[in-house]
Formats: C-alpha cells, sequence, structure tokens
C-alpha cells in the first residue's frame, strides 16, 4: 500500500468505526472499536506523513468526486504533515483517557457511544482540513470538528450551565465560519475555483484585495485559535466540557486555526511588512490579556482556557517575527521565528493537555474544580500533583521543561538583532521583554493554582477527596509528562521533523535559510540536562526526611485558632496584580462592610472577575438601542464629536473607494 | 580564560557571597551605631543549621525539603552565567541570558511553593508578592539583556555586558542598566526599599515571611542559595560599572592583568556591597502599594538604555 492510499484509508476506517461504535451495544465493545479503528488511522496516517517530515516530496491524492465539487486534491506537505503526526496520536491518548475519565457515568448506564464515535469524526476532521487543497472540503472538515466539538462539549447536557456554554461555542465559532466564508467567497469570485492553487495564485500577485481577504481570514482563524479578543467562547467551553474535551479542543482541535493561517501564509507568498507587524502585535496583546486572566480565575479549567489564549498568542507572536524576515529576506528570523512558533504549538499542546488531564482528575476525585474549596490534595492524589506541577513548570517555560525550548527559540529570534531596520530590531527586544513579562505572570497564575489546589490544607471540609485516578486516565498523563520533559531535554527531536515546514517559508532565499538545528539549542540543551539531573538529585536526596525531624503545625504568628479556611486565597493571591492591571481586569464587588465601632449584624464581601471583552458584548447587545440613542443625543449636543465621527467617516469612505477597486 | 582564573572564578562563588552579606550587614550595623556581627557570620550560620535537625509543618509533603535545594542549584545555576570576577563567565553560550532569567525564575517558584507547602496565610502573603513583583522587574530584565546583545554585538551574557569602548552613549548606556539592574536586585533579593529583610511584622515581609516554616538544612540552603543570587545581582552591576571588567575590551586592556582586574572587580563588589548597606540604613521601606510603580523604573530605566543603544546604531 502506497503512503497516499494509507491517508485515504484512514478517513472510511474512522468513519465506518464511528458508525460501528454509534450502532453496538456493550460498553467494552464500543471502547474497543475506538480504539482499535483509531489506533489503525493514526498508524496509517503516520506512515504516509513520515516520509514527508523526513524531508521527502509531498504527497499528492486526487480523489474524483460528484457535482459540483468535482475533483478532490489532497496534498500534505510538510505543514500537514507535521499538524497531523501529532494530532491524531494525541486524540488516541485523549479517548484513552475519555475511558476512564467516562467510566463511572457509563458504569452507571449512560451509553458513551457517541461520544466515542465523534472522537472519531474529530480525527476525521483533522485529516480533511490538514490535507485537503479544496476550499468546500476544507470548510466540510472545520465544520465536522466545530460541531464533533461542541456535541463532545455538551456531554453533561442535562446541566443548563453547560448546554449555554455549548451553544454559546456553536454561536461564536459560526461567527468564525461566516467571516471565513466570506474570504472564500471573495477568492472565488477572483478565481473562479475552488482550489487552493488557484487562491495562492491570485494572493502571490498581489492584488489590490489582498489586505481584505488577510484581515478576513485572520479573524476567521483567530476566532478558531481563540486569540483575543475573539476568545469569549472559551472559557466557559472549557469549564463546561469533560476534561478531556477541554484538553483536546485547547491543545489540538483549535490548533487548527493556526495551521489555516500558516497554509494562507504560505499560499499568499511573501508578506508584506505590515502583516508581520500585525500578527506579531496581535499576538502579544492575546499573550498579555489571556495571561492576566489566568491569575484571577477560580476555575481550573477556565483558568487553563485562558492560558491557551495566551499560548496562542506567543505562537503568533512568533510566527508574526518569522513572516516580518520574510519581509526583509532575512533568512535567520524567517527559521527561528516560523520553528520556534510551530514547536510552541507541539508543545503546547502536550502541556496543556497534561495539565486539562490533570484538572480532570482532580474534578473526578473531587467533583469541584474550584480553587477556593480545594486544598492539600498533593498527600491525597501525589500522581496528579506531580503530573499537574510537571504541566504547569512547562506551561511557564521554566526549564528543563519544553516550554522553555520553545521560547528560547523564539526569543533568539527576537533578541538576535540585524534582520530589519535599527528601530525593528528594538521593537522585536521589546517584544521580547513583553514575552517575559508574560511568562512572569504565567509563573504567578501557576504557583498560585498548584499551590492552592495541592499544597496547604483541604479548605473545605463538604469536598470529600476519592481516590487516585485509574490507570486509564493516569496512563495518558504520564505519556505526555514524559514527553514534555524528552522535548525539553532534547528540543532536537522536534526540530528535526518541524524544519521541512520551516523549509517551507520564503522560498526565494532558498539555500540561504539555516535549515539545521540552531547551535544555540544544542549549546543549550546541556544545561537544561544538567539543571534536570540535579534537579531529580534533589527530589531523589529530600524527598524523605532526614532521621530525627518533627513535624508540628504551621507557626501561625500569633493566631493559634485558625481554621483551614484562614488559608491564603486565590482571590488575595492574584488581587495585587489584579488592581495593578485593574482596567484590564474588572472586578465585580459586593460588599456589605461592617460599620462603627460596635458593628452589628453580619458583614460580607465577594469579589469576582468577569470577562471583560464578553461583558461589553453582552452589554452592547442587550443595550444597542440605548447606547446608540445615547451617542446620537451626545453628538448634538457636541459639535466636536459630530465633527470628528464625520472625518472618521469620510475618511473610511474615501479609504474603501480607493483601496477596495477591483 | 586561564586555569588560574577557573580557580579564581570558583573560590569567589564560594567566599564572596559571605563576604557580601558580611559587609551589607556591617554596614548597617555601624550606621546604626552598633559594632555588627563578623563579616563570616553567613558561614557560621548555614554551619550550625546544617547540624540541626528540620521540624515539618504537619501539612507538608516533600517540596518543603526539595524546594530549597532547587532555590540552591538555580543560584549556583545562574551563578555559572555570571561575570563573577568581571572577566567572563565559567560557562557561555548564546542566548544565555535567557537561562539566566529562567533559572531565577525557577528557583523564584520553587521558593514560592515551598512557602504556600506550609498552608500558612503569611506565607502565602509573601508568595504573592515575590511572584507579583517579579512581574514586574522581568521584562526590565529582558530590555538590559536585550539593550546590551544590540549593543555588543554579542548573545552571551558576560560578553555583553563588559565594555566594548568608553564614549559617552557608551556610559549612559551602561549607567541606565545598572541603575534597572540595582532595582532588579532589590526585588528579586528583596532588599530595601521593596523589602525590609530585618523587619518583624509578618504582615509586610516578603522573603523573610516566606521562609518561616522551614529550618535546619533547608534554611540553610535557603540562606546559602540567597547569597549567592545577590552576590551573582552585585557581581552583574560591577561589571556594567567597570571599565576594566573584561580585560580584552577595558581601555587600559593590557595594562590591568587578568588577576588584577579580577581584583579590581572584587574590589568594586564589596564596595557595591558596603552602597547597600549604606542605602538600607537611611529610608524606610516604601508601602507595598507603591512598590509596582517602583518597579517599573527599572523598565523605564531600561528603555531609555534600549533606546541610546538604537540612537548609537541608527
Amino acid at each position: 500500500m502506497t503512503a497516499d492510499h494509507a491517508l485515504l484509508a484512514s478517513v472510511p476506517i474512522l468513519v465506518i468505526g464511528a458508525v460501528l461504535i454509534a450502532i453496538v451495544r456493550g460498553r467494552r465493545a464500543q471502547v474497543a472499536l475506538a480504539l482499535g479503528t483509531q489506533g489503525a488511522a493514526t498508524a496509517l496516517v503516520l506512515a504516509a506523513v513520515a516520509p514527508v517530515l523526513a524531508g521527502g516530496a509531498p504527497l499528492d491524492v486526487v480523489w474524483p468526486w460528484p457535482a459540483p465539487i468535482g475533483a478532490i486534491a489532497f496534498r500534505v506537505d510538510a505543514l500537514g504533515a507535521f499538524f497531523l503526526a501529532w494530532s491524531l496520536p494525541l486524540t488516541w491518548l485523549g479517548t484513552v483517557y475519555a475511558v476512564g475519565y467516562l467510566q463511572p457515568s457509563l458504569a452507571a448506564g449512560r451509553n458513551g457511544g457517541s461520544h466515542l464515535a465523534l472522537l472519531n469524526f474529530t480525527c476525521v476532521a483533522f485529516v480533511l482540513v490538514y490535507s485537503v487543497q479544496n476550499a468546500l472540503v476544507f470548510l466540510l472538515g472545520w465544520e465536522l470538528a466545530a460541531v464533533s466539538a461542541w456535541l463532545l462539549v455538551i456531554w453533561d447536557y442535562k446541566n443548563q450551565k453547560i448546554r449555554f456554554a455549548g451553544f454559546n461555542y456553536l454561536v461564536s465559532t459560526h461567527v468564525g465560519l461566516f467571516v471565513l466564508v466570506a474570504a472564500f467567497m471573495l477568492l472565488h469570485s477572483r478565481t473562479g475555483s475552488m482550489d487552493f492553487a488557484a487562491f495562492g495564485a491570485y494572493l502571490a500577485g498581489a492584488p489590490p484585495d489582498r489586505a481584505t481577504i488577510f484581515v478576513l481570514l485572520g479573524v476567521a482563524f483567530a476566532l478558531k485559535a481563540a486569540f483575543f479578543p475573539f476568545h469569549t467562547w472559551l472559557p466557559r467551553a472549557h469549564s463546561a466540557a469533560p476534561a478531556h474535551v477541554s484538553a483536546l479542543m485547547s491543545g489540538v482541535i483549535h490548533k487548527a486555526g493556526l495551521f489555516a493561517f500558516l497554509r494562507f501564509t504560505l499560499l499568499g507568498g511573501r508578506p508584506d511588512e505590515w502583516m508581520g507587524w500585525c500578527v506579531l502585535g496581535f499576538g502579544l496583546v492575546s499573550a498579555f490579556f489571556g495571561v492576566l486572566y489566568t491569575t484571577v480565575q477560580r476555575d481550573l479549567k477556565r483558568l487553563l482556557g485562558y492560558s491557551s489564549t495566551e499560548n496562542v498568542g506567543i505562537a503568533a507572536a512568533a510566527f508574526g517575527a518569522g513572516m516580518l524576515g520574510w519581509t526583509w529576506g532575512d533568512a535567520r528570523l524567517v527559521v527561528l521565528g516560523f520553528a520556534g512558533g510551530l514547536l510552541h504549538v507541539l508543545n503546547h499542546a502536550l502541556f496543556k493537555c497534561l495539565s486539562f488531564y490533570a484538572a480532570g482528575s482532580i474534578y473526578r476525585a473531587t467533583h469541584t474544580i474550584d480553587l477556593e474549596r480545594l486544598g492539600g490534595l498533593a498527600r491525597r492524589l501525589p500522581w496528579t500533583a506531580a503530573l499537574f506541577l510537571v504541566g504547569g513548570l512547562a506551561m511557564c517555560g521554566l526549564p528543563p521543561f519544553n516550554g522553555f525550548a520553545s521560547e528560547l527559540v523564539i526569543y533568539a529570534g527576537l533578541i538576535g538583532g540585524g534582520a530589519g531596520p535599527a528601530e525593528a530590531d528594538v521593537a522585536l527586544i521589546a517584544a521580547a521583554a513583553m514575552l517575559a513579562f508574560v511568562g512572569a505572570v504565567s509563573a504567578l497564575a501557576t504557583v498560585r493554582a498548584f499551590g492552592l489546589a495541592f499544597l496547604g490544607a483541604p479548605r473545605d471540609a463538604s469536598v470529600h477527596v476519592r481516590g487516585e485516578a485509574p490507570a486509564t486516565m493516569r496512563g495518558p498523563m504520564i505519556a505526555h509528562a514524559v514527553a514534555v520533559v524528552a522535548l525539553g531535554l532534547v528540543p532536537g527531536l522536534a526540530l528535526g521533523a518541524l524544519l521541512p515546514v520551516v523549509g517551507l517559508f520564503a522560498p526565494e532565499l532558498g539555500d540561504a535559510r539555516p535549515l539545521a538545528v540552531p547551535g544555540f539549542l544544542d549549546a543549550m540543551a546541556w544545561p537544561s540536562r544538567a539543571l534536570a539531573v540535579a534537579l531529580a538529585l534533589a527530589v531523589v536526596v529530600a524527598w524523605r526526611p532526614r532521621a530525627g525531624s518533627a513535624t508540628s503545625p504551621t507557626w501561625g504568628c500569633g493566631y493559634t485558632v485558625g481554621s483551614p479556611r484562614m488559608q491564603y486565597t486565590g482571590t488575595s493571591f492574584s488581587d495585587a496584580l489584579a488592581r495593578f492591571f485593574g482596567a484590564a481586569l474588572p472586578a465585580q464587588r459586593r460588599e456589605r462592610l461592617p460599620k462603627g465601632p460596635f458593628p452589628a449584624g453580619d458583614g460580607h464581601v465577594a469579589s469576582h472577575h468577569v470577562d471583560a471583552v464578553e461583558r461589553k458584548m453582552f452589554e452592547v447587545l442587550g443595550q444597542g438601542e440605548q447606547i446608540i440613542q445615547d451617542t446620537s443625543s451626545r453628538i448634538s449636543e457636541q459639535p466636536r464629536f459630530a465633527f470628528a465621527a464625520g472625518a472618521i467617516a469620510i475618511v473610511v469612505i474615501v479609504a474603501v473607494a480607493v483601496g477596495g477597486g477591483p | 580564560m586561564t586555569a588560574l582564573l577557573v580557580v579564581v572564578q570558583l573560590a569567589a562563588l564560594v567566599v564572596m557571597p559571605v563576604v557580601v552579606v558580611g559587609v551589607i550587614n556591617r554596614v548597617k550595623a555601624r550606621w546604626a551605631g552598633r559594632r555588627g556581627a563578623p563579616i563570616l557570620q553567613l558561614a557560621w550560620d548555614v554551619r550550625r543549621l546544617l547540624a540541626k535537625r528540620s521540624v515539618y509543618s504537619d501539612v507538608s509533603t516533600p517540596i518543603i525539603r526539595i524546594a530549597p535545594l532547587v532555590v540552591l542549584i538555580t543560584a549556583l545555576g545562574s551563578a555559572l552565567i555570571a561575570p563573577l570576577t568581571g572577566a567572563g563567565a565559567l560557562v557561555g553560550f548564546d542566548l544565555d541570558f535567557v537561562w539566566f532569567a529562567y533559572v531565577w525564575g525557577l528557583g523564584r517558584v520553587a521558593l514560592m511553593l515551598g512557602a504556600l507547602d506550609t498552608g500558612s496565610s503569611f506565607e502565602g502573603m509573601g508568595a504573592a508578592r515575590e511572584a507579583t513583583f517579579a512581574v514586574f522587574v522581568e521584562p526590565a530584565l529582558f530590555l538590559v539583556a536585550g539593550a546590551l546583545c544590540l549593543d555588543g554585538g554579542t548573545l552571551r551574557f558576560a560578553e555583553a555586558l563588559a565594555w566594548h569602548g568608553v564614549d559617552g552613549g557608551a556610559i549612559v548606556v551602561r549607567v541606565a542598566c545598572a541603575a534597572a539592574m540595582v532595582v532588579v536586585l532589590q526585588a528579586e533579593l528583596a532588599r530595601m526599599p521593596v523589602d525590609d529583610p530585618t523587619t518583624h511584622l509578618e504582615l509586610t515581609m516578603v522573603h523573610e515571611v516566606m521562609i518561616l516554616d522551614h529550618g535546619g538544612r533547608e534554611l540553610a540552603a535557603l540562606h546559602a542559595g540567597a547569597a549567592i543570587k545577590l552576590y551573582v545581582a552585585i557581581a552583574v552591576i560591577a561589571t556594567l560599572i567597570n571599565p576594566w571588567a573584561g580585560p580584552w575590551t577595558g581601555p587600559w586592556a593590557g595594562a590591568a592583568t587578568p588577576l588584577v582586574a579580577a581584583a579590581i572587580h572584587l574590589g568594586l563588589c564589596v564596595a557595591i556591597a558596603a552602597a547597600i548597606g549604606l542605602f538600607e540604613a537611611l529610608p524606610a521601606r516604601v508601602r507595598l502599594r507603591v512598590v509596582p510603580t517602583y518597579l517599573l523604573s527599572a523598565t523605564v530605566a531600561a528603555a531609555v538604555a534600549l533606546l541610546v543603544v538604537l540612537w548609537r546604531t541608527a
């Protein structure tokens, strides 16, 4: 069987598997079918893409199809191969985890068949989106992923909140779809074709509407990948979904947005300079706001969701740097930007799935992921604690874990200097400082989350902790943790597979691009390995207390009657930061403070951080008419206002008239 | 670098942390009219603590024992990259300053986790402050490193810190960077005016409150780690303000042998320690609310340095 057959064969295997899963009764048969068909499809796809990733020629398949689609071209180049190579195996691991995670509901008689079948369909969507060269089939795969994800999210559909989160996601993702369809229609009207090749030929000619198409596609893909400010569906969906669905959505499924962005970057050819700056700036804004929101969440899965917004932002910033390098003809920046961003995408998939799985393990044991109610779990769930810590440290990009390796490549691109004009060097260094800021805030969020959930004493006596996660859940977590450590110590492993992908960008620079694992990464891997050995030794040496040591209650600084409720809270932990960035992190406070020297009655304080974008959105939707009325009444009161509005309108009209021509 | 210089650096790594802490405390004591502890007091403290048995909080996990070792390891790791005696570092590779910043970050995370492991609300308070302050100094560190790398045309921390010629622009850049690094030092090492290491009120402590429940060898490791980090930070600042740093680039290159240059550098480190002691004796700690704003001055100073570099290259 040739590689192209292997790739195409995976689709019917997955679809037939899904149908059979939905038909058969019996949990064991369903699980065996899901794992079997997904495993077979994964093996086939890996066999098909391995030669491409090793630097071989791209895989071209044409599938004849009835009208109106006609022949569908599939093409797995290195970019698609890279995404396929980890999306399917990680989904398989997620399915294994799902078997353990859903076990209580399945044992109670719930039929999990449709859920497992949907996971199969998610894999089908990957194969379609990452390989197809036809806009209609691409949209089909895109929709398949979106609808499957929606149905996976509402597993616990009896809960109204979860249904709301699901619909919220469904609406948001379709708003993105409209924008995407608009872009495709525009391209279709110009080219008369639905083939990506025709789109590419059109875009590469730098037509006047390239900017419009770039912005439309950018918005659609940003919505898919949950960039700020298009992220509002994400925290709700991630907090409502079962842990493996959150993990797969955040780590794997929504990476399709970044993939599609890179696909169209490739099709468009050498980007304009403003595009690179735009992507870099947009990525940094996303990273900044995403990470700020991670610091104030009570719900652990919401926190991890916002962290996804942060991490796609970091990856996009790297892509922006790579695009700038392409514009300037700087081969080094092209390689470091795109390699760093892609490596970060993979690393994020690994550590974010791990963190979500650990959160799911907490939920399985305690039935809550409210950080303010947890505490002291490290002694009850030692495996979960250790695995969450590995994921969390990787999440803040600390050595010797994999997050550090990709951030390092990105820093190398930003700080290297000598790329464009001197002002650009300075701007890139400022971007690096921004990433450092993001890293530090992320460390705060991780320490806060881990400390609240796992350290100290249990905060809420009503939370009962059942046992550690079963082997089906622990296995995938351990596999992810091993990958997180391995890619931290041997980043060349993944980077080797990545360089053919990077080789697709800026082809006009040819051999100038240093397509080898950069030397500094080797140089840096050794200190990381030494650090890993030292840390391992520290763990071994200090694991057990020395003979003769004693235990005693924590010193209460004089307050000896404290209860576990008096431990430091998560809200207090991030209070100083949240106040400093109060404009970005609006807090709702409800309080009745005791008054007078002898206060009568109870006082209370409740503070709660809402998503500023979501609140604004609903405000505008709910009071749209009112807002327009207020604005229009203000215009007549304030002539300056009317003048400014008129000037803006004229500028827009002129811009459209001049720039929007055929 | 000669083998002798390596030996000197290793010796400095062992001796100087104790000395700088001793000098700071001695100067503070003298300024306050007290006689002060011996210069080598820290060494005796560590020895005494190593002999003591530990008492662990009853809610704690192995993290309370591992975290102090991680703090010590990361401090040593950062020392390998820093220009301990002015003339290059023990280990140098491209982009080692990223490693430097992130290793410090790892140490900080370990310290905070060790504090939270006790479940004490006071230690939680300290950890929260430490994490918040770090947020405001981290960009400054990268701006400093980026500015110096752009100016020096190198990606190695120790080489970038060394002087590459003495002119007006270079002096402004290095003074601005040194000012930024002083603020970074005050935040990272919890010195005045960000934190008062001698305060006795837990509510206002940052660094000291995080180690309240540590004892025995854990406390020894934390003290040693903090002292090493302090020396590393001082050595970085000393390199920034010392035109002789790096015998290959100084204005009187060749006039000072590497050993003499190292001696000058170590003398400068002691002088900076004394200056810190003097400074700490004068003002009171600023209010905690004001600290983030104060720390932002480091970012501003580093940004000034970066803009001057831009002006120099443009």
